[in-house]
C-alpha cells in the first residue's frame, strides 16, 4: 500500500477501536511524554470504548479524565502539548468539539504562527463522529470540513482498521495539531492490523480500487460505500476507481487528479453537508487542474443532506449518501446519462 | 522549417493595425487558407487566413495588441516537427517600437473557447476532453453528434467521427426512409397541480392509442404522452439499440423538467417506463406497466411485423386483431382509425429498422427485468392472459413488491379490451403514491 512505515510484526484481526487503543497503548508505553485526556475516559473506558482499560495498565497519571468542559479539558491540552508532553485528547462526540473552538482553532492552529516558530503544539484529537446510531442532530454530525478550513490544523479520518493505527502513530510524531475523526459506524467494524509500530502518512489518499470508467472519491465510511457500490458497478461492466481520502488538510490533490486523468469522470462521496464540503473541495481541485481537460462529463457530489440529522433511523439514512444512490449516480455518470 | 505568420498591410497607407480575434490558440491545428485572426484598422476589418498546414505556436501578439505590419505573430508548424524557441530572423511585436498598450484587460485572453466566434466550438455542449480531442484532430464539433444529455459531444461522439468517413446518419440510412432531426413529440392534456402523469406507447401504436384512457384518469393533473422516435409526430430517426432509445427518450424527459412523475408504458413504452425510472428515480413516483416488453425473450414478432409492414386496412385488420383476445374488439372503424395512423410508408418502414434492431429473430433483445428489483416506488403490472406478443408469464420475474394484475380474456390491449379496468387500477396507483410519498 501506500508508504506506510513499519516495523512489521504479524497482522491480526482487530476492531476499529481495539485497533486505535492498540496505538494508545504503544504511543503510552514507548513514549512517557504521551498522555490521554479526555472526559470518562478513565475508568468509564471512553464514551465508545476506545480507551477501554489503558487506566489501569498506565494510572490516572498518564489517563486522565477531565471535567464536563470541553474548552477546559482542549485548553489543559494545548498547554501540555506547549510545555513538552504529548496529549491525546478524546471528545465524546465530535459535536462537542464545537465547545472547544477556541483553543482548536484560535490556539492550537495559530499558536506556531504567532509565536514565530518559537513553539508547536504537537496534540492529537480523536474525534467520534457521523451518523447512523440514532444518537439524534446533536450527536451525528461530520464536521471535518470546518477543521480542514483552518491552517495549522491537519485533519485525518481513517476508514480501515489498520489506517486508524497508522494515522494515529503518524498524528503523534507530527510536530503540529491534528484532528483525527473516527467514524462511530466503524468501532465495532474489524480489519487486519499489524502489530507492533507502524504509521500510515498523514496526507496520502489510498486507491482502494483500481477502475477506468470513473472515479469515486471519497472519505472516511463513504470510502468503504463507494467499494461496496464498485462491486455492483463491476457487474454492470462499469469499472469505477475507488479513492480513499483519508486526510482531507492537507488533502491528497495529485492521487486525485492522476486518477482524473485515467477515468474522465469524478463522483465525490461524503457524509457532511453537501454544501461548501469536503467533495466540493475536490471537486473545485479537478475543475482548476489540467485535468479539468480529462472531464467527459459533468462532476457530481453525493454528500449530506442540508439539514439536522434526524433521529428517525429511517430518516437518518435518508440524509447520507446509501450505496444505492452511489450506484445510481456512478451508473448515470459513467453511462454519459448525467 | 516552420512558417511565420506575417501581421500583413491589407490597406495603402497602414503601419499598424489591431489583432481584434484569434481565430486559433497555441498549440490548435489549422489548415491551409483556415482564419486564424482578424485585422481592425482604422478603416477596415479582415480576417487573415493561415499560411500553411499544421500547429499555432508562439503566439507572440495578444488580442487588442497593436502590431506593425511585416513581423511575424505567430508560427505554423507541421505536424511531429519540435517546437522549441521563438525562431530568430523575423521581427517580432517585441522588437519593433511599442505601440498603444491594449485597453482591454489581458484576461480577454482566458475566454472559453465558446465565447469566440465559429471557426471551432461555437457554442455546442461538449465535454472538454471532447472539446481536446476535437481540437486535436481539427475536427468541427458542429459536424458531430452529440450522444450526451442535451446533445453534449462526448469523447466517445468524437472518437466514432474518426472512424466514420462520413456522418453515421447518412452512411446507415437505409432504403425507404431517411432519419431527421428534431425532438420527440409529447402530447399533453389536462391541467392540474398535482403530479403528471407520463405515458409511453408500445411499437407501431403512437401517443393517440391511449388518449381512450385520459377521461377516465384523476382530472387533477396533466397526462403527457411521447410518442417514440418514427412514431405519431416524432421525427424519424435511427435507433441504434434498447440502450439508445432509452436514452433517447431520457433525454426529452430531461427537457420537459417533469419533478415528480407518474409514468405508465405500454409493452415496448412498458420496458422505456422501466429504464426511465431506474435512471431517474428521483423524479418518478409511481411505475405502472400494461403487458411491458423487456421481461422475458420470447415475442410475437409476426404480428408486429405483419402491422408494421401493412399498407392498407385490409392488411392491417387481421394482424390487429391477433392483438386482442376477443377478435371482435377490433372493430372495421378501429382498423381505419389505425391505418389512417400509418399512412406515411417512411414512417412505417423507420419502424420495421427499429424492430428489427429491438427484435433480432423475433426476440426481445434486451432485458430490464433487474430494474424491477431496483424500482422504489410503487409499481404494478397488468396484463392479458391471452396476450400472443408478449407472455404474460414474464410478469413472474417481478419481485414480490410490485403488484400484478392478471385479466382474462384479454389480449395484448388491456387498455383497449378493458379500457375502465385498467384505468381505475392505473389511477389507484397515481392516488395511492401520491399520498404515500409527500416527502420526496
Amino acid at each position: 500500500m501506500n508508504a506506510e512505515s513499519s516495523v512489521r510484526g504479524e497482522v491480526h484481526e482487530l476492531s476499529y477501536a481495539e485497533s486505535i487503543r492498540d496505538a494508545m497503548d504503544i504511543a503510552l508505553g514507548s513514549d512517557e511524554r504521551v498522555v490521554l485526556m479526555g472526559e470518562d475516559i478513565g475508568v468509564y473506558g471512553g464514551a465508545f470504548q476506545v480507551t477501554g482499560s489503558l487506566v489501569h495498565k498506565y494510572g490516572e497519571d498518564r489517563v486522565m479524565d477531565t471535567p464536563i468542559s470541553e474548552l477546559g479539558g482542549a485548553g489543559v491540552a494545548v498547554g501540555a502539548a506547549l510545555t513538552g508532553l504529548r496529549p491525546i485528547f478524546e471528545f465524546q462526540f465530535s459535536d462537542f468539539s464545537t465547545l472547544a473552538m477556541e483553543q482548536i482553532v484560535n490556539q492550537a492552529a495559530k499558536l506556531r504562527y504567532m509565536l514565530g516558530g518559537a513553539v508547536s503544539v504537537p496534540l492529537v484529537m480523536r474525534l467520534p463522529s457521523g451518523s447512523g446510531t440514532g444518537a439524534a442532530a446533536q450527536h451525528s454530525q461530520s464536521l471535518e470540513a470546518w477543521y480542514g478550513h483552518v491552517p495549522g490544523l491537519k485533519v485525518a479520518q481513517p476508514s480501515t482498521p489498520r489506517d486508524a493505527k497508522g494515522l494515529l502513530l503518524a498524528a503523534l510524531e507530527d510536530p503540529d495539531p491534528v484532528l483525527i475523526f473516527e467514524h462511530k459506524l466503524l468501532y465495532k467494524m474489524k480489519g487486519p492490523v499489524p502489530s507492533g509500530y507502524y504509521t500510515t502518512p498523514i496526507g496520502k489518499a489510498a486507491v482502494r480500487r483500481e477502475g477506468t470508467d470513473l472515479t469515486i472519491a471519497a472519505n472516511s465510511i463513504m470510502a468503504l460505500k463507494a467499494e461496496e457500490a464498485a462491486k455492483t458497478l463491476a457487474d454492470e461492466g462499469i469499472d469505477a476507481e475507488v479513492i480513499d481520502l483519508r486526510t482531507v488538510r492537507p488533502i491528497d490533490r495529485e492521487t486525485v487528479l492522476a486518477s482524473v486523468r485515467k477515468t474522465g469522470r469524478l463522483l465525490c462521496v461524503y457524509e457532511g453537508v453537501k454544501t461548501l464540503g469536503v467533495g466540493a473541495e475536490v471537486s473545485a481541485m479537478v475543475a482548476e487542474s489540467d485535468a479539468f481537460d480529462f472531464l467527459d462529463g459533468p462532476i457530481v457530489r453525493l454528500g449530506g443532506a442540508e439539514c439536522p440529522i434526524p433521529y428517525n433511523p429511517k430518516l437518518e439514512e435518508a440524509v447520507v449518501p446509501q450505496v444505492p444512490a452511489i450506484i445510481r449516480a456512478a451508473r448515470d455518470l459513467a453511462n454519459g446519462a448525467i | 522549417m516552420p512558417v511565420e505568420v506575417i501581421f500583413p498591410k491589407v490597406d495603402m497607407d497602414m503601419e499598424r493595425g489591431r489583432i481584434a480575434t484569434w481565430h486559433v490558440k497555441p498549440g490548435e491545428r489549422v489548415s491551409k487558407s483556415d482564419p486564424l485572426f482578424d485585422i481592425e484598422t482604422d478603416k477596415a476589418a479582415m480576417e487573415v487566413e493561415s499560411p500553411a498546414e499544421g500547429f499555432l505556436h508562439h503566439v507572440l501578439a495578444k488580442e487588442g495588441s497593436e502590431v506593425a505590419i511585416g513581423v511575424a505573430v505567430a508560427w505554423i508548424y507541421a505536424e511531429g516537427e519540435d517546437v522549441g524557441d521563438v525562431p530568430e530572423g523575423r521581427p517580432t511585436p517585441a522588437d519593433a517600437p511599442p505601440g498603444r498598450e491594449p485597453d482591454r484587460d489581458e484576461t480577454q485572453w482566458q475566454r472559453p473557447a465558446q465565447a469566440t466566434s465559429p471557426p471551432h466550438a461555437g457554442n455546442r455542449r461538449a465535454t472538454p476532453v471532447a472539446r481536446a480531442l476535437a481540437a486535436q484532430r481539427g475536427i468541427d464539433l458542429k459536424n458531430i453528434g452529440g450522444s450526451g444529455p442535451r446533445g453534449r459531444v462526448q469523447a466517445k461522439d468524437v472518437i466514432a467521427n474518426l472512424q466514420a468517413p462520413e456522418p453515421p446518419l447518412d452512411t446507415r440510412s437505409l432504403p425507404g426512409w431517411r432519419p431527421e432531426r428534431g425532438d420527440l413529440a409529447v402530447v399533453r392534456s389536462g391541467s392540474g397541480a398535482h403530479a403528471p402523469i407520463l405515458m409511453f406507447h408500445g411499437l407501431a401504436a403512437d401517443g393517440p392509442s391511449l388518449e381512450a384512457l385520459d377521461p377516465l384518469l384523476p382530472q387533477d393533473r396533466e397526462v403527457l404522452k411521447m410518442e417514440l422516435p418514427s412514431h405519431g409526430r416524432s421525427p424519424r430517426r435511427r435507433v441504434a439499440g434498447f440502450a439508445d432509445l432509452a436514452r433517447q427518450v431520457r433525454v426529452r424527459f430531461d427537457d420537459l423538467a417533469l419533478d415528480n412523475v407518474h409514468i405508465v408504458g405500454h409493452s415496448l413504452g412498458g420496458a422505456l417506463a422501466l429504464a426511465l425510472a431506474d435512471t431517474r428515480p428521483r423524479q418518478v413516483r409511481s411505475v405502472t406497466l400494461i403487458s411491458p416488453a423487456g421481461l422475458g425473450p420470447e415475442f410475437g414478432g409476426q404480428i408486429l411485423r405483419g402491422i408494421i409492414r401493412a399498407g392498407s386496412a385490409a392488411s392491417l385488420g387481421p394482424w390487429l386483431r391477433q392483438l386482442t383476445s376477443d377478435p371482435a374488439t377490433i372493430t372495421e372503424d378501429y382498423v381505419r382509425a389505425a391505418m389512417a395512423a400509418r399512412g406515411d410508408a417512411a414512417m412505417r418502414a423507420a419502424q420495421a429498422d427499429m424492430a428489427c434492431t429491438l427484435f433480432p429473430d423475433d426476440t426481445q433483445g434486451f432485458d430490464v427485468s433487474g430494474t424491477l428489483n431496483r424500482l422504489d416506488c410503487p409499481a404494478r403490472i397488468i396484463w392479458g392472459r391471452d396476450d400472443k406478443v408478449v407472455p404474460w408469464r414474464h410478469a413472474l420475474r417481478a419481485p414480490g413488491k410490485v403488484a400484478l394484475h392478471l385479466l382474462e380474456g384479454v389480449g395484448h390491449l388491456p387498455h383497449v379490451e378493458r379500457l375502465e379496468e385498467v384505468a381505475s387500477i392505473l389511477s389507484d396507483n397515481v392516488c395511492r403514491s401520491s399520498r404515500s410519498r409527500a416527502a420526496n
